[in-house]
């Protein structure tokens, strides 16, 4: 059997470098060059980005749906509200990381409204609280069809929403950064802090998914594929 | 600085300019009618930040409108009661309704 037939397995679409990263990569090395910020500066933010994760985001909703004076505080200035969970949005750069130095709102769910977070214009994203985003959320079709198609797109998810709850859309097309407070669902009366935010997932504060007894995890193309259903 | 042009509830129309320079303005909002729904601190366009003028780029209050999505998108498949948000520098925004 020749190498080249055995060379027939097809790589994911994901680990093609793409245009984008290697502008980036262009771009960080000329800004390296002119002594904009080191390459150890970028080492350390990279660090710090990988690190960040959902869990911040998660804590902010436990802590509202048990503390109602918390969630005004959230509600009226989430920038603010944050470093009560030891989120600080200028840190660790002292003027915000790049593209996420902004206003942060909590977009609350209720039974009439369903929030929604995109950004059309390139892959905006509350990072300082969410982690880095997921691979869809920065794909053209997730930003083109989650403006156009909403409803479909979260029948994708799995999200189903009756005609009389309104999808509201939020396009982070300027300075402002979005996260989505899902409802507390039933079942969880009488949990802590802690067990509530174990179910609080980046899905759920995105928007494309609803907390649910149970769920403690977003699906992933790995969980699909551990289960054997992939 | 200017107070804000507009009032939360006011009906407004978005400007269709040249998609010429970087604006951070959506096509797809371009000539459509919505609602403001809330005032955004003044900030440095993305007009001239685009281009650095971090320090001395012109600051503008930024307005939060609401969409129908069937006002945007004729052919929309969802529900009536379903919206969009999204937000624009004052520059981007007329009056609708005017002479009514």
């Amino acid at each position: 059997m020749s190498g080249s037939h055995h060379d027939h397995t097809e790589f994911p679409v994901a680990s093609k470098v793409s245009e984008f990263e290697i502008l980036e990569l262009a771009v960080r090395e000329l800004a390296i060059e002119k002594g904009i910020f080191s390459a150890d500066d970028h080492r350390r933010f990279a660090e710090w980005a990988d690190g960040v994760g959902p869990h911040g985001g998660s804590k902010l909703v436990a802590k509202a749906w048990t503390d109602p004076a918390f969630k005004q505080r959230l509600l009226a200035n989430g920038t603010e509200a944050c470093k009560e969970v030891g989120i600080d949005w200028l840190q660790p750069t002292g003027v915000g990381t790049p593209s996420d130095y902004t206003f942060f709102y909590v977009l609350e769910n209720t039974p009439q409204v369903h929030n929604v977070i995109v950004c059309t214009l390139c892959s905006c994203y509350p990072r300082p609280v969410l982690g880095m985003s997921p691979d869809w959320y920065r794909t053209p079709s997730y930003r083109r069809r989650m403006v156009r198609r909403p409803r479909e797109v979260l029948a994708e998810f799995g999200l189903h929403l009756p005609s009389d709850v309104e999808v509201r859309v939020h396009d982070s097309n300027q300075k402002s950064r979005f996260m989505v407070m899902p409802m507390r669902p039933e079942g969880t009366e009488g949990w802590s802090e802690e067990q509530l935010a174990e179910i609080v997932t980046r899905d759920t504060m995105i928007g494309v998914a609803l907390p649910a007894v149970g769920r403690k995890s977003d699906t992933s193309a790995e969980a699909i594929a551990a289960g054997g259903r992939g | 600085m200017a107070a804000p042009k507009f009032d939360i509830g006011d009906r407004v129309v978005v400007r269709d300019e040249t998609t010429l320079f970087h604006a951070r303005t959506q096509k797809f909002t371009r000539g459509h009618t919505g609602v403001v729904v809330e005032h955004r601190p003044e900030w440095v366009i993305p007009e001239d930040e685009a281009f650095g003028r971090d320090e001395d780029g012109r600051k503008e209050h930024f307005y939060v409108v609401r969409f129908k999505q069937k006002e945007l998108w004729p052919d929309y498949t969802g529900f009536d009661v379903d919206t969009l948000e999204t937000e624009f520098s004052e520059r981007w925004l007329e009056p609708a309704d005017q002479g009514e």
